[in-house]
């Protein structure tokens, strides 16, 4: 075997073509959120899509003490829009399942269902895309989940990239 | 002593000579007992098809240390992965078959039971798809797909223990790699000094308890707290939280990281944050090796943290360069990251090559 070999090894040659795709891809993508799992509708959501679903303003305190005012759309309307159990359906085996919220830093933290459902819960999960009036800031958008009520912002994650819904085994 | 004494002791000790040769070893079997402590959680990367059993640990092990396995028959995955540098080989960047550099540093095989995204930048989602990736690498072990099977096929032994195995000793890469893969998940380091501290076993020195502090602590200027906001990455009993970030090397990086494999501008740069198990056995530094020493490492936390757009917000240096440590600080932390050292892990028998008999 000859060290030339590699180069014609199809292998190597589509490793070039996906390296270029990537390459291709890169700066799109950005801001697009995954809604997947136990849902009848899997969605891909593009920023415009985000912008033109109803949004709710709720207050919580971030980790510098300070309230801030934070916009963005429930979870449980996005959850709704996929086909989650939620609501009506949130009875039975589906009080069983939970929804894991993933960042782009591989961050991942989960909510019960009826944790985010407005027929149980009284406070408002929101994924928010605006904090004080402005854009969230880079690190942190443009899409983070705010808890308003909860003592420590470590559920709150920053850099969303997907939503799923899963059964607990 | 008699003479028919003496006969008898010779005979004994023949015998006992004659079990104790390698082939008569028995090959161990059943299913294989993961010891851990409870603090490490039971979330395991285990496929279903691929249980872990004696048999195949063994059989893991062999495939781990042969040589066989490369296109020069000279190069195993311990040439860049050796037990005395907890599972690195010391070299920026490694050599295999080719005598061409390897991309990337190499990475400490340690406690990836645990781990779901592996290589720096995560591309890859377990040890059995791995495997295959050093093995059909040109510029690491070199061989086509089916070659490595087929040479295995061709020996006296392998076929036998890919029978325990597996069931039949129809030798493939998918089997070849689930029993490496099986091998990997033994890999558990759990006793270092830090480890009997946290198992309140043993007493940090006063340099080392400074050091954990420093670890732990989020700097705040304005409450006066020194920190180096270490573990918020680095952190819990595995030493490793699985994110992915920029932890501020460059200020445009060369090798984009993980925005190779997302296509996302936000990755630009992010690499998998590594467990600091053995940190002091792992030298050089970083994906591409470029820190010699932990000395240097500290040093670019503290003065040389390049303020790129997608730099992590946690390393976001509160003064230019970042955390400014004082040399004591830094003997401190020094002090801290070798308590790190596990000599049960890089000396455990059960690890180490058996094509050698000692
Ligand atoms: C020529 C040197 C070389 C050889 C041979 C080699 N590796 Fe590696 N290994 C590396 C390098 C370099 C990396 C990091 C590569 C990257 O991230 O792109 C790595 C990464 C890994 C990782 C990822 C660890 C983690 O925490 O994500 C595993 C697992 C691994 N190797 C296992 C193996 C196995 C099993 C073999 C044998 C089949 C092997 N390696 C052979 C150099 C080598
Ligand atoms: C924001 C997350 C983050 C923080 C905070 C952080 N690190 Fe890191 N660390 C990383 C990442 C990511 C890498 C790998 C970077 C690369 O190779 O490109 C790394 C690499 C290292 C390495 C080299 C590991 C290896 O195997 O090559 C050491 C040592 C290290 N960090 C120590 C520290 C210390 C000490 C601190 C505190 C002063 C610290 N880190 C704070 C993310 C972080």
């Amino acid at each position: 075997m000859t060290r030339f070999n590699f180069l014609f090894r199809p292998a190597h040659w589509a490793s070039f073509v996906l390296i270029g795709a990537f390459c291709l891809a890169a700066g799109t993508g950005f801001g697009q959120i995954t809604i997947s799992g136990e849902v009848t509708k899997p969605l891909t959501l593009q920023a415009a899509d985000l912008k033109a679903l109803p949004h709710t303003e709720v207050t919580g305190k971030d980790r510098d003490g300070k309230e801030h005012k934070y916009v963005g759309v429930p979870l449980a309307d996005l959850l709704k829009l996929a086909g989650a159990t939620m609501g009506g359906e949130l009875r039975g085996e589906n009080l069983m399942k939970y929804v894991v919220v993933k960042a782009i830093d591989g961050y991942e933290t989960l909510y019960a269902l009826p944790e985010l459902d407005t027929d149980f819960a009284t406070r408002t999960i929101i994924l928010a895309d605006s904090v004080d009036g402005s854009p969230l800031p880079s690190g942190v958008g443009p899409y983070r989940i705010v808890v308003p009520g909860e003592k420590k912002p470590a559920r709150w994650v920053r850099e969303v990239k997907s939503i799923e819904v899963r059964f607990a085994k | 002593m008699t003479i028919s004494r003496f006969v008898l002791f010779g005979c004994v000790a023949l015998v006992a000579l004659v079990a104790f040769q390698p082939a008569d070893d028995p090959v161990p079997t059943g299913p294989y007992e993961l010891r851990y402590p409870a603090s490490f959680g039971g979330r395991f990367n285990i496929p279903v098809d691929n249980p872990m059993t004696q048999e195949g640990v063994y059989l893991g092990r062999l495939l781990f240390y042969e040589p066989r396995l490369s296109a020069t028959g000279t190069v195993s995955c311990a040439s860049c992965h050796q037990q005395s540098r907890a599972f690195t080989d010391g070299l920026v960047h490694s050599v295999g078959v080719s005598g061409k550099l390897t991309r990337r540093n190499s990475m400490s095989l340690v406690n990836l039971l645990w781990v779901r995204q592996l290589f720096w930048d995560g591309r890859s989602n377990s040890l059995e798809e791995q495997t295959l990736v050093p093995l059909q690498h040109a510029d690491e072990m070199g061989l086509k797909p089916g070659e490595a099977a087929q040479w295995l096929q061709k020996t006296a032994a392998y076929p036998a223990l890919f029978r325990r195995v597996f069931g039949t000793d129809t030798i493939t890469d998918a089997r070849i790699a689930k029993a490496i893969a099986q091998f990997e998940r033994t890999l558990i380091s759990a006793d270092s000094p830090y480890d009997r501290f946290l198992a309140g076993k043993y007493v940090l020195t006063a340099a080392e308890e400074r050091g954990l502090r420093l670890f732990s602590a989020a700097p705040n200027s304005g409450r006066g707290i020194r920190g180096g906001n270490c573990a918020h990455c680095h952190g819990g009993p595995k030493l490793m939280q699985e994110l992915f970030h920029n932890n501020g090397l460059d200020l445009k990086a060369i090798d984009p990281g993980r925005q190779e494999v997302t296509g996302l501008d936000l990755d630009h740069g992010r690499f998998r944050v590594p467990t600091l198990r053995n940190i002091a056995l792992t030298a050089p530094y970083m994906h591409d090796g470029r820190f010699a020493t932990l000395a240097a490492v500290l040093d670019h936390y503290s003065d040389h943290v390049q303020a790129s757009p997608t730099l992590s917000r946690e390393l976001v240096p509160a003064q230019a360069g970042g955390l400014g440590l004082t040399p004591t600080e830094k003997t401190d932390l020094l002090a801290f990251l070798h308590l790190l050292t596990d000599t049960v892990f890089v000396n455990n028998p059960q690890f180490s090559n058996p094509h050698i008999r000692h």
